[in-house]
């Protein structure tokens, strides 16, 4: 595993080998005073306090909106994939990831998903190890922290004057190589810093209690506490949307004539419509039974067929629920 | 302005009270959340619990949105049979939130001598956006209100912050006509004054004043943060169909992506069903996670609706709403030869 360092007044220069590449999206503040991930221009120096960014990046992976399939009188033609490469900077660990579960779902599968798998090819992920979790955050809980690298190719930890950079994945090897000449080794001391950072990090991440949550919910499947904690939901999908590892999605044509497209977009189980068959029957037909599955499908089917919790800690569910829901108190009170 | 801690009091008497005495199944409130700034709704339904009830600056939730589905009409005839018998249920509003219960009424959606409406004169709540901006890259632990009403925050380092309430409230809070409840069953707290009531003319009357072109890049702008989550419908009161056009599939009237020309019919589509029966409540914009002001085409229909017929939605529980009445003397000038 290389691991290098960069001091900071270099790291326009790294952006801009990476954008003689392909496209590059770093941390920048928008209008609204808000840190995203964005195609910054050139002059713009990259921003490396913040916390998180609003929207998690699984859209670089699984787009709201992503055309399968054209036709024509009769004829299918599918897009081509995109082949440029693309450069996601300063994703926090938590999504990063998520990354790996949304791996076991569009990856693991039998054929794999030939759009995310393109996507996941030819986009390389520059985790930013994070320095100021939030109250909303628990990612040690479900098997991640401040300083994981999982899902990323490339970990770098911002430290005083550099960031140390570690590579994960044998195309984060290949691209601290091509950019060699920009980087210094790592010292012990940089490597000791970017330990005591994040574990200064870590001890603020209040714990919850996940332990052995798939047998626990399966316990919990008719608990009361389904209906009074989905008594508030208001079946919206600010949670799923938001989420790094939700990644349902519906698949519509839509015509004109005998011309058209096949278009995949994203889906929530929060929605009635979700789950209504044909008929007009609903195996699900209101929030309680919505709302449950969404934390079963996180805490215990992904457990039990995938063998990976599918929430990463990120949190952006209770930060911006409209009803300021928490799926904190559900896992408490089932003791998930 | 009665102190917030005293409204609280009189609310958890007046929940105990309806409880014990069993004249409601249901008292609906607010509660404290598990994060600073923020309030979750409360189903209560037992007098010994009534210590949960909370009211701070952060009772942002509109509670009239929970009513409709509290009596919604049974899908069938069989179903009818074995329904239970509706609820009686009381429930906190501020002005917005009664102006939406009464348009509810207005609207048959829910009906009158089921509620019990517990007015609270409302000094205006806060945004927890604008509240996390102003704290800037610090984190809030917990959050309260002094005795003027600001807003005292403990952020990470223990520090501790206070935020003028005036410039962290919500813009609808700002510009409410009337803050102050009207026809509630029991009205909490000194009557208040709306800030800045005349705020919505100016808003609009500023848009409007620019040209086609600006008007449409400025929407535009706004919606292409949309991520279609439904979060605006679903937050909205007045959102209550059985089923949305935006959901119908067959055939599917609105696509699902969000492509501009997608989105752009979702918003002009919620904002037309809107027109005279908005109360400007804000939870539309409250709940939008990406920050689009979704009130401004809201608010200009339901001003055309308010020049036209003189009507303000969920003002009288008698009254018909604008769209629902014909009279011959209605104003038809905007109608135009074919």
């Amino acid at each position: 595993m290389t691991e290098k360092r960069i001091p900071h007044t270099d790291l326009d220069g790294l952006l801009g080998r990476l954008r003689e590449r392909g496209a590059v999206y770093a941390p920048a503040r928008d209008d609204a005073g808000d840190v995203a991930l964005t195609q910054a221009p050139l002059d713009d120096p990259m921003v490396l306090e913040y916390r998180n960014f609003r929207l998690s990046p699984k859209a670089f992976f699984l787009p709201q909106s992503q055309t399968l399939l054209t036709f024509c009188d009769g004829e299918a033609h599918e897009p081509s994939l995109p082949d440029g490469e693309t450069f996601l900077v300063g994703v926090r660990p938590c999504d990063a990831k998520a990354l790996l579960a949304l791996d076991k779902v569009f990856l693991d599968g039998d054929p794999p998903d030939p759009y995310y798998a393109r996507l996941r090819e030819t986009t390389t992920v520059i985790a930013l190890a994070c320095t100021r979790p939030m109250s909303s955050c628990f990612c040690t809980s479900v098997g991640g922290g401040p300083g994981d690298g999982a899902g990323a190719d490339v970990l770098a930890v911002g430290l005083e004057a550099d960031l140390l950079l570690r590579a994960q994945t044998p195309k984060g090897e290949e691209l601290l190589s091509s950019v060699a000449d920009l980087l210094a080794d790592a010292t012990d001391d940089a490597v000791k810093e970017a330990e005591k950072r994040v574990g200064a990090a870590e001890s603020l991440i209040a714990p919850v209690e996940v332990d052995n949550s798939a047998q626990r919910l399966r316990d919990g499947y008719d608990s009361p506490c389904w209906e009074t904690a989905s008594q508030t939901c208001l079946g919206c999908g600010t949670c799923s949307f938001l989420c790094p590892t939700c990644h349902c999605f519906d698949i519509t044509d839509e015509l004109r004539g005998t011309r058209g497209r096949r278009v995949r977009t994203w889906d929530c189980c929060a929605y009635p419509l979700f789950t209504l068959h044909g008929s007009g029957h609903n195996p699900r037909p209101s929030p309680k039974e919505r709302w449950r599955q969404r934390i079963m499908h996180k805490f215990r089917y992904a457990v039990e067929n995938l063998d990976r919790l599918f929430c990463v800690g990120c949190g952006r569910c209770i930060r911006n629920c409209p009803a300021s829901m928490d799926l904190r108190t559900v896992l408490r009170e089932l003791g998930a | 302005m009665t102190p917030s801690h005293e409204i609280e009091a009189r609310l958890r008497e007046t929940a105990e009270e309806l409880l014990r005495e069993k004249r409601v199944d249901l008292f609906l409130g607010y509660e404290k959340a598990t994060l600073p700034f923020r309030t979750t709704p409360l189903f209560l339904t037992s007098p010994e619990e009534v210590e949960r009830l909370a009211w701070n600056p952060f009772c942002t939730t509109n509670l009239a949105v929970y009513l409709p589905r509290l009596f919604k009409a049974p899908a069938s005839a069989r179903e009818a049979e074995r329904a239970p018998p509706l609820p009686t249920v009381a429930v906190v509003l501020k002005g917005c939130d009664a102006r939406s219960a009464i348009a509810l009424v207005q609207e048959r959606q829910v009906p009158r001598e089921k509620l019990v409406l517990v007015g609270v004169a409302c000094p205006g709540m806060v945004d927890v956006r604008k509240a996390e901006r102003a704290l800037g890259e610090h984190e809030a632990l917990g959050a309260g209100e002094d005795a003027l009403g600001n807003i005292h925050v403990v952020v990470e380092d223990g520090r501790e912050v206070t935020l003028p309430r005036e410039e962290i409230v919500a813009d609808a809070c700002l510009e409410c006509r009337a803050p102050t409840p009207s026809l509630p069953d029991v009205l909490v707290g000194e009557p208040v004054e709306g800030k800045d009531p005349d705020g919505a003319r100016r808003q609009t009357d500023e848009f409007a004043s620019k040209t086609l072109d600006d008007r449409w890049a400025h929407l535009q702008d706004e919606l292409s943060k949309c991520i279609r989550c439904n979060a605006c419908r679903q937050a909205c009161p007045m959102c209550y169909c059985k089923e949305c056009l935006l959901d119908q599939t067959r055939p599917r009237w609105v696509g699902t992506s969000t492509d501009m020309s997608d989105v752009t019919i979702y918003h002009l589509v919620r904002a037309f069903h809107m027109a005279g029966r908005c109360t400007e409540c804000g939870a539309c914009a409250r709940a939008c996670s990406m920050g689009i002001d979704t009130r401004l085409l809201t608010r200009k229909l339901g001003q055309e609706v308010e020049d036209l017929y003189g009507y303000r939605s969920g003002e009288s529980a008698d009254v018909l709403p604008a769209l629902s009445a014909f009279d011959m003397d209605d104003a038809q000038d905007f109608l135009t030869e074919p």
